[in-house]
């Protein structure tokens, strides 16, 4: 019984125009935005491959340890899955040095710069926009004269004479109109992965197609969500008309209009203005540390003179080259320090009694630096997590009132693309950033020869640690979006079930 | 005809998508208020203090016109517009600033002379929030209104051919134009009362905040952008009427009405552009980095090939044509790469003059002074002023007999003080007539849709069975 209901609404639906249209006008977006997405996303992959490289090369330049700022740099691969959402994986900066003045966060990182900025002012839609738009707008069409319009034709007066269970009539129909919805998902899908696989710069490994899976389901979740709002309205509405305007205000709403209020609304929430007060503590910080390195230098002797009475950037040597005096100051992201050196090719005969009090004086100064970074740390990872994650994180919160925002959330964690994803990646930084001092305090870097001088032997750059990033496993991208999962899959048994209850007591 | 429109009239003024529609675009502009009205002043603030603080700057350097010649005049900030209730116009992704500042290593031992720089970074790249449209008027208009107009139009023919009310008004003795005539009337003074009276809401209470001060030239932009709005809507509802006679069933109507919507509105703008760029690529940003290098490798590797190391110091005339050519040749080499990128840009957005969505969008940025447009005009004034600056700084040393005029030299320029007021400085201006130039083909094709879709909808209904 059940299966000849089934069969009677799906031919009913597979043979309408709007089925036609849907599966049409599905694939066409697919396919030209998974064109265009794949060459964006060969771009960026070229660019990193070239800014790896060249990063490679240019801190092999370098014969002395302290010129390894601004060379010795960390860059974020892009993810091959951004096709599928792009979440921040563009939008963040994908290139950070790694240095022991600061302590590396996503706000510290800078982009590639192979894209031209104005480009930036198109949005980049990724599938995942695709289907959250259009299939929910189907699945709306679909859903909104289920029951009403079988109501109004006196059909469904006409199924009921027959001894079918009310509940059955309500699955049959949702089961066909999912059936239909699941057509357009699955060969757009399909035909965006045929078209990755023709590119041969995208890998998809095994996990790669789990987390695929993943957002395959949550879509399902999705479409059917909103079938079951469509239904829903279709079945405490009398008329079709009714039902349909309802419907189409409804998606307005939750696609269209609420994502962009509510987030412009926590844009304009004040919040607290700690950014100022952080800021004034991280400066008075390194200041504290600059005067009493230039006390420790005034009062020295020998590198007091040698520094312009404690008052220049690195030291005056014979054979001393080039000084340098490398500062940051940002006070909207919180980063200030300051660094000096010098680089000498070759130490003269004269000055090299100095050198191990230079060396000395190194070890004083870098370890002081690092921490001072250190406690500047205490005060700026708080401080930019108020300033920029709350509020974000707010936002995403928020967002997921509306069955649109459940939805890019949870494809972004299947992806790899979110907040959280990005930030594993800032953390590894950070560890391999600890991972490098901790190499520089074993082999005695900070006081060694090399730190300034390449006479005695140069940088051995090959025996610093590398930097490797690993993505995220499936299981870790499975754990962060099974929450929004969990919610979608509740909604959509809450409204089942309140569907149910509103079609079996309705009269007909 | 005016019969039909009043009854049309009532017909939707008593229906639940009246009611929503109002409902909806309340909600909107009591957002886009709220957020104009809470921004707008921080904004200027900072505009104020970024542009003092850079006039400040310049007017420290004036103790010498050598200093003047070699740092520049510092940064160019972009005046916010006072219409940025109107479009947001991606401000976010756009450089605010341009920096007449000296950048470069030192050359022949000698501080070389300021030049013009575009920066690239944008202040969104510090931006971890999700992406969102910001719910200006052009969001509201673009979007929603045009979403609304389809949901008025949708049955306007089909749903009175299904009910047999049609062939009753048409058994009378009226002609079908005014019929269909009739039918626009009646939706277009339906959407706009709601539409017009929040309009009016918004302007009303921007108005008359303390912190704004809308100009007559504020007040004609906007009137402009309202008659924009009528011709967007009115192209919807064409667009509607169209279709609704050419399909004769609403269900199917709306279905075609709204994949049409969704394409043209939502996904065309934006993937057509990113299509389109790719027809015009610039050169890579390190491939030009390299070339920058090896051009000023190459200028200095002739440079020292003259006048060897700089053991042997070279006559100061020698000297000044060099870095002053080394100045203009980097300047001209940034602009010839901004020009590339500029191109891109604008091919991208030519693409997008498909969907009227996207024209729409374009007016909107354009006369409320802001987006890619606006910044062409900044990015115009700032080489203006770069011309300017350095007229001023030639013109002042033409006028002390003692000088060399030797600019970027320091001994071979005017010694004397320079009155801090006398020099110029930089004015972010806006000119109607120029945004007007830049969209007047955007404005016709706006309009020539708006034809070809009234005519399709008269075509369609007059040859319509009943």
């Amino acid at each position: 019984m059940l299966l000849t209901l089934i069969r009677r609404e799906l031919l009913d639906n597979l043979m309408t125009f709007r089925f036609a249209a849907a599966v049409f006008i599905t694939l066409l977006l697919v396919v030209a935005n998974t064109v265009v997405l794949l060459k964006d996303y060969e771009q960026r992959l070229t660019a990193y491959n070239t800014a790896t490289q060249e990063s490679y090369q240019r801190l092999r330049e370098e014969k002395t340890y302290s010129y390894y700022i601004g060379k010795l740099v960390a860059h974020r691969p892009p993810n091959p899955l951004s096709i599928f959402n792009l979440g921040l994986d563009k939008q963040v900066g994908n290139k950070i040095n790694v240095y022991h003045g600061f302590v590396p966060t996503i706000w510290d990182a800078e982009k590639h710069r192979s894209d031209n900025p104005f480009l930036n002012l198109f949005t980049s839609i990724d599938i995942a926009l695709v289907f959250q738009g259009i299939l929910s707008l189907l699945a709306l069409i679909f859903a909104y004269d289920a029951l009403a319009g079988e109501r109004e034709r006196g059909t469904l007066r006409l199924v009921l004479t027959h001894p079918i269970r009310r509940g059955y009539i309500l699955f049959a129909k949702y089961i066909s109109a999912m059936l239909c919805l699941l057509v357009p998902l699955l060969i757009s899908l399909l035909l965006s992965i045929v078209l990755l696989t023709t590119s041969t710069t995208i890998f998809l490994s095994t996990n790669d197609f789990l987390r695929l899976g993943g957002i395959v389901l949550t879509s399902l979740l999705y479409v059917s969500l909103f079938y079951l709002i469509g239904m829903w309205i279709s079945a405490m509405t009398r008329r079709t008309s009714t039902a349909l305007m309802l419907c189409m205000f409804v998606w307005g709403f939750l696609v269209l209009v609420y994502p962009n209020l509510i987030l412009t609304a926590v844009e304009i929430t004040p919040q607290p203005d700690t950014q100022a007060s952080a800021y004034n503590q991280i400066k008075q910080m390194w200041e504290e540390f600059d005067r009493e390195n230039k006390q420790l230098l005034r009062n020295d002797p020998v590198l007091g003179p040698l520094s312009r009475d404690g008052e220049g950037w690195g030291f005056y040597v014979e054979g001393g080259e080039y000084t340098f005096g490398m500062s940051e100051d940002k006070p909207s992201i919180l980063l200030y320090f300051f660094q000096t050196g010098f680089y000498a090719g070759k130490i003269g005969a004269e000055s090299e009694p100095q050198v191990p009090r230079l060396q000395n004086y190194y070890r004083f100064y870098n370890r002081e630096t690092v921490n001072t970074v250190q406690r500047t740390w205490l005060v700026r990872e708080p401080a930019l997590e108020a300033i920029y994650i709350h509020p974000a994180n707010l936002g995403r919160t928020l967002l997921k009132f509306s069955p649109a925002g459940l939805y890019d959330a949870a494809t972004e964690a299947w992806a790899g693309t979110n907040l959280e994803d990005i930030q594993d990646f800032f953390n590894a930084v950070q560890r391999y950033r600890r991972a490098v001092l901790d190499y520089f305090d074993d082999e005695k870097i900070f006081e060694s020869r090399q730190w300034f001088a390449a006479d005695h032997g140069t940088a051995d750059w090959d025996a610093l640690p590398q930097f490797s990033f690993q993505r995220s496993g499936v299981d870790v991208n499975a754990k962060r979006a099974l929450p929004d999962l969990f919610l979608l899959l509740m909604t959509n048994l809450i409204l089942f079930t309140v569907i149910f209850l509103i079609f079996v007591r309705s009269e007909v | 005809m005016w019969h039909i429109a009043k009854r049309e009239l009532y017909d939707n003024l008593n229906s639940l998508r009246f009611a929503l529609a109002t409902v909806l675009l309340l909600a909107l502009m009591l957002t886009n208020t709220v957020l104009y009205l809470r921004e707008h002043p921080k904004r200027i603030q900072a505009y104020h203090n970024a542009a003092s603080g850079a006039v400040k700057t310049l007017e420290g350097r004036s103790t010498s016109l050598y200093r003047l010649a070699t740092e520049g005049p510092g940064d160019l900030h972009k005046a916010p517009s006072l219409l940025r209730f109107c479009a947001e116009g991606d401000e976010a992704f756009l450089p605010t600033h341009a920096s007449g500042a000296n950048f470069v290593r030192r050359i022949a031992d000698r501080t070389p002379i300021w030049r013009m720089g575009y920066p690239q970074e944008t202040p969104n790249l510090r931006n971890i929030r999700p992406d969102f449209a910001t719910l200006d008027w052009a969001f509201i208009v673009g979007y929603v209104l045009s979403f609304i107009a389809i949901l008025f139009t949708f049955d306007a023919i089909s749903g009175e051919l299904e009910r047999g009310t049609l062939r009753l008004t048409l058994a009378n003795a009226i002609p079908r134009h005014t019929v269909l005539m009739g039918k626009f009337l009646g939706v277009f003074i339906s959407i706009n009362i709601p539409f017009t009276i929040v309009v009016l809401m918004n302007l009303i209470l921007i108005s008359t905040s303390d912190a704004v001060q809308l100009n007559p030239e504020a007040w004609g932009r906007l009137g402009i952008l309202y008659s924009v709005i009528i011709l967007y809507i009115c192209l919807f509802i064409a667009l509607g009427l169209l279709i609704s006679a050419a399909v004769r069933e609403s269900g199917v109507s709306l279905v075609v009405l709204l994949l049409i919507w969704v394409s043209f509105v939502v996904f065309m703008p934006n993937t057509l552009a990113s299509i389109g760029s790719r027809t015009l690529v610039p050169i890579a940003y390190e491939e030009f980095w390299t070339q920058r290098i090896r051009l000023a490798d190459a200028a200095r590797a002739a440079y020292r090939d003259k006048y060897g190391d700089s053991q042997i110091t070279p006559s100061v005339h020698v000297l000044g044509e060099y870095v002053t050519t080394e100045a203009e040749e980097h300047e001209r080499y940034n602009a010839s790469y901004l020009k590339q990128q500029i191109e891109q840009g604008k091919r991208a957005r030519a693409i997008t003059r498909i969907s009227p969505a996207a024209i729409v969008q374009r007016l909107f940025e354009s006369f409320a002074g802001t987006g890619f447009e606006r910044h062409l005009q900044f990015i115009e004034n700032a080489q203006r002023y770069t011309r300017e600056y350095r007229e001023f700084v030639v013109d002042t040393d033409r006028a002390d007999p003692e000088s060399l005029h030797l600019i970027g030299i320091q001994e071979g320029m005017s010694q004397k003080p320079v009155n801090p007021e006398a020099i110029p400085k930089f004015k972010d201006t806006l000119s109607l007539s120029r945004d007007f130039d830049a969209v007047a083909t955007d404005l016709l094709l706006l309009v020539l849709f708006l034809g070809v879709l009234v005519s399709g909808a008269y075509l369609a209904f007059v040859r319509l069975e009943i």
